[in-house]
């Protein structure tokens, strides 16, 4: 009797609790008086947050809020121009083109971190650049971005990269000739020859500074611990599949801009024009890597903005390519941008078997059949590419053609044959490494390996996480790889720096390409100033890339951006990620359910 | 006239008493046919082809020329659920047969041998049934995805279907093991044992002349049953990518149905799960119909 009353009592208790919950649990960001969240979703794990080491969209996503750098692009002006963010102003650059004396911005504090003295951040320095960029520097920390930014440039700096190699413990209080700060407030950098790209990667957030505080404490854990000048801060671990970042209390006092392209005034972004930024007080992140539950999460409005899974596109979108009038009665709205990207099958051309047989190269490029790639993939999406110079950057060839991105199957047949002759032999099964694990990457897998059956080759297709990933990358294990590469700014030479030999892995150049042809034109390229004489140089190089085949071109993309119209101030930006500080979401529009 | 009295065989007569059973005598009907078409898939006679692609067909639904409908690449539906059938079958027949050896021996090697060999499998069998089965299943296909290792010289490469069925073989065994120990351990006090002992029998032949063919029914009957699991954890890994590759497997279908669904694509999803649907049925029929059969102190009893 007593035991039942006991049990009784326990079954009320328990009971009880669980419906309480719902009275106690409240979902992030919701009923919160006055509390501006915005909800963002990640499709792949994030790689790292050490500045030095970003190179991929999804990092750079969540870096971008977190980090600023010396310059920055004017969000809302096209074409796109450059401006001062944590400099005062434009460098003033010596006549010889070789001295590049930059004012830092006075008022710039780190958010608060318990690596500084009491907690709180302390004013941004020159020096804080300088550390950076030694640290980007040192081989031991095998940044993809210093070869492609700073290598044979700034004077002592690849001098001091050779150190790092030869000691134990790496001295960042070594000097280094080429970057100097006369006063707290001045950074002055000297290079060996002209830099004609150097102001676009200080608008490039790798280029971000580092507290020396933060890296003290911290030391190789740095990259958990990402301690920025920016508009928000991390709250928790990213690892996690959910975190959080709050506001910057030490943020400096910011405008939202009041100059716009004329569409964009037009689609209402200049109405916060001039008033204090940033809006949101937190930012909610999730990562989704199936396309599936991110999409339904959209839809039920748990996250802000989204693209179109393949298998959804049918559903908002109508024959003549605008939003369904189902989408827009929910409040959805819709964005099309052309993008400046290249989608690609990369050879790892260190690879004995594809590496070294050109025929085979171009065989399997002619052996790929775009137009029903970007039908089944992209919902026609995308455009069947010239060359690694995409659409909107200058330089590109829309009617030049590549004989290479056409299906033919007969003369990759013919190839084949020739491709076998070099070989020697039957050519061995090819591996293809693709960056996911999620149902729509094993379908893409599979379409590579369909066919390249038809031309007779037999493909093993493995899939990984996206840091799985770009680690073999960085180790030059892949054979065969897919991936893309989005514009770091608008000109040829940041896809053209793709394939420079000196850039093989683990800087940029993932092909690990090397061509002394290429590499003499590049060279003389990048020492143009005039960004119209490169342009011809850029063709040529295009036009070895199209006959060597390092890569099968796939797509240029077209982006389709949706969003929830109470998400404002949003419209996608080619190269700049941290744009959450212009954004606002409004709470007096409902969910849309 | 006399005659001797015949001693029913055991076997023969549970199989009868099997078989009296419509319901089990329509399931292993349908067993039969599964293991047909999966035979039927192996030996690759006129078997449906599901390797061409037209991706002008992608995504028909079903018809006259394509019964199951297409998929994204405009191959056969049907052809796929054949061939699946087929990877599921040999997958839960060599994860099967591996547990059961496994289970079988060390089973009979600890109830018979008890002290210090009695420990040790006991604490492997323990330690691996304290880790929650879903998830050491992961664990070993994860390990074994994609392995290569020598053997006497030889290099073996596990991967895709091999993988799968070696994971569920070595997780599979636990449950046997524990079953055949006790019994072991209850019949080699028995008098039939001791007297085989006196007469001189080695241990060995006592384990497999004497114990082994009075524990065995438990073996078959934990082979009926754990079948059907197996074919399950072959369709949960290839859906969560961590089973066969490249070729079809229900798990895989219904992973593409996932995404499908929202087209308004359901055959390749239906396809998949009436396949798998029939055959946990009829092995679950058949398989508790046979522990009847099998189970002496079940014996007569209909159910």
């Amino acid at each position: 009797m007593k035991l039942w009353l006991i049990l009784g009592v326990v079954a009320l208790v328990l009971l009880g609790l669980f419906l309480s919950v719902p009275f106690f649990y409240r979902p992030a960001g919701v009923g919160e008086e006055g509390v501006m969240v915005r909800r963002a979703a990640l499709g792949a794990k994030i790689r790292g947050l050490d500045p030095h080491d970003i190179g991929d969209t999804t990092s750079a996503a969540v870096g971008g809020q977190i980090f600023e750098t010396l310059y920055t692009y004017a969000y809302l002006e096209r074409p796109y121009r450059l401006l001062p963010q944590l400099a005062e102003d434009f460098p003033e650059i010596s006549e010889d083109g070789l001295t590049y004396t930059i004012p830092i911005r006075r008022g710039v504090y780190f958010a608060d971190d318990p690596a500084f003295p009491g907690g709180e951040g302390r004013e941004l320095t020159a020096d804080d650049f300088i550390l950076a960029w030694k640290r980007m520097a040192d081989l031991n920390n095998r940044s993809t971005n210093y070869s492609s930014i700073f290598a044979g440039y700034v004077e002592g700096l690849d001098e001091f990269r050779a150190y790092t190699a030869e000691v134990d413990r790496v001295d960042y209080d070594l000097p280094v000739a080429g970057l100097r700060a006369p006063d707290p407030h001045t950074l002055e950098i000297r290079l060996v020859r002209p830099h004609n790209f150097l102001l676009y990667w200080l608008a490039h957030l790798p280029t971000a500074p580092v507290a020396r505080e933060a890296l003290e404490k911290y030391g190789e854990d740095l990259v958990n611990h990402p301690v920025g000048t920016g508009p928000f801060r991390l709250v928790g671990n990213y690892r996690s599949n959910r975190f959080s970042m709050v506001r910057n209390e030490n943020f400096r006092r910011e405008l939202y801009p009041d100059r716009a392209a004329e569409e964009l005034a037009e689609r209402g972004l200049l109405e916060d024009a001039g008033r204090e930024i940033p809006f949101i007080d937190r930012i909610e992140w999730t990562v989704i890597e199936e396309a599936q539950p991110l999409w339904l999460a959209f839809l039920a409005g748990k996250i802000d903005s989204s693209g179109i899974p393949k298998d959804n596109f049918d559903q908002v979108i109508t024959t003549d390519r605008e939003l369904s009038p189902a989408m827009k009665a929910r409040g959805i709205r819709l964005i099309k941008a052309e993008d400046p990207s290249i989608f690609y099958y990369g050879f790892n051309m260190e690879d004995p078997v594809v590496g070294e047989n050109r025929p085979l190269r171009q065989a399997m490029s002619l052996a790929f059949d775009r137009e029903t790639y970007i039908e089944t993939f992209l919902n026609g999406r995308g455009m069947v590419p010239t060359g690694p110079i995409p659409p909107m950057i200058p330089g590109f060839r829309e009617e030049k053609g590549n004989p290479y991105t056409r299906y033919d199957l007969d003369r990759a047949r013919g190839l084949l044959e020739e491709a076998e002759e070099i070989a020697g032999g039957p050519i061995p099964v090819l591996r293809l490494a693709m960056p996911g694990t999620d149902t729509t990457a094993r379908q893409m897998g599979e379409y590579f390996r369909i066919q390249m059956s038809r031309l007779g080759l037999e493909i093993e297709v493995d899939y990984m996480t996206w840091p799985k990933f770009q680690d073999a990358a960085k180790t030059r294990s892949h054979q065969i790889f897919s991936l893309g590469w989005l514009a770091d700014y608008p000109d040829a030479q940041n896809f053209l720096l793709l394939f420079y030999g000196p850039h093989r892995s683990p800087g940029p150049n993932s092909s690990n390409y090397s061509n002394p042809e290429f590499d003499a034109l590049y060279e003389e390229a990048i020492a143009l100033a005039d960004p119209e004489e490169r342009i011809p140089l850029y063709h040529r190089m295009e036009d070895i890339l199209i006959e060597d085949c390092p890569w099968i071109f796939t797509t240029y993309r077209v982006i389709y951006a949706l969003y929830h119209d109470r998400l404002q101030n949003y419209y996608p930006h080619d190269f700049l990620y941290g744009t959450m500080k212009f954004q606002r979401v409004r709470s007096d529009l409902p969910d849309s359910l | 006239m006399t005659a001797p009295e015949k001693s029913r065989n055991y076997w023969l007569s549970a199989g009868r008493e099997v078989l009296r059973r419509p319901r089990a005598a329509v399931s292993l009907a349908v067993i039969l046919f599964y293991l047909a078409v999966a035979l039927w898939g192996f030996t690759g006679w006129k078997t449906p082809d599901w390797e061409t692609e037209n991706f002008e067909m992608a995504y028909r639904p079903p018809s006259r020329a394509h019964p199951f409908g297409t998929d994204i690449y405009g191959r056969d539906v049907l052809a796929k659920t054949v061939y699946g059938t087929r990877v599921a079958v040999s997958v839960a027949l060599t994860a099967s047969v591996l547990a059961l050896v496994i289970g079988l021996v060390l089973g009979l090697l600890a109830g018979y041998f008890g002290g210090w060999i009695d420990d040790l499998i006991t604490w492997l069998f323990s330690t691996l049934q304290s880790i929650p089965y879903i998830l050491l299943i992961l664990a070993f296909a994860f390990v074994l995805q994609d392995r290569t290792f020598t053997l006497f010289g030889a290099e073996f490469r596990i991967r895709g279907i091999n993988a799968v069925s070696l994971a569920l073989g070595l997780t599979g065994w636990v449950g046997l093991c524990r079953l055949i120990r006790g019994e072991a351990i209850k019949h080699r006090e028995r008098e039939y044992v001791l007297a085989a002992r006196a007469l001189g029998s080695s241990p060995g032949r006592l384990i497999v002349r004497q114990i082994l063919p009075n524990v065995v029914h438990l073996a078959v009957i934990t082979f009926s049953l754990g079948f059907v699991s197996y074919i399950h954890a072959e369709v949960i890994l290839s859906f969560l990518g961590l089973g066969v590759k490249h070729v079809p497997s229900w798990g895989v279908m219904i992973d593409d149905a996932k995404l499908e669904l929202f087209r308004g694509v359901w055959w390749q999803l239906a396809a998949a799960t009436a396949a798998i649907f029939f055959i946990s049925l009829t092995l679950h029929i058949f398989g508790d119909a046979v522990r009847d059969g099998l189970d002496p102190r079940l014996r007569g009893e209909r159910r």
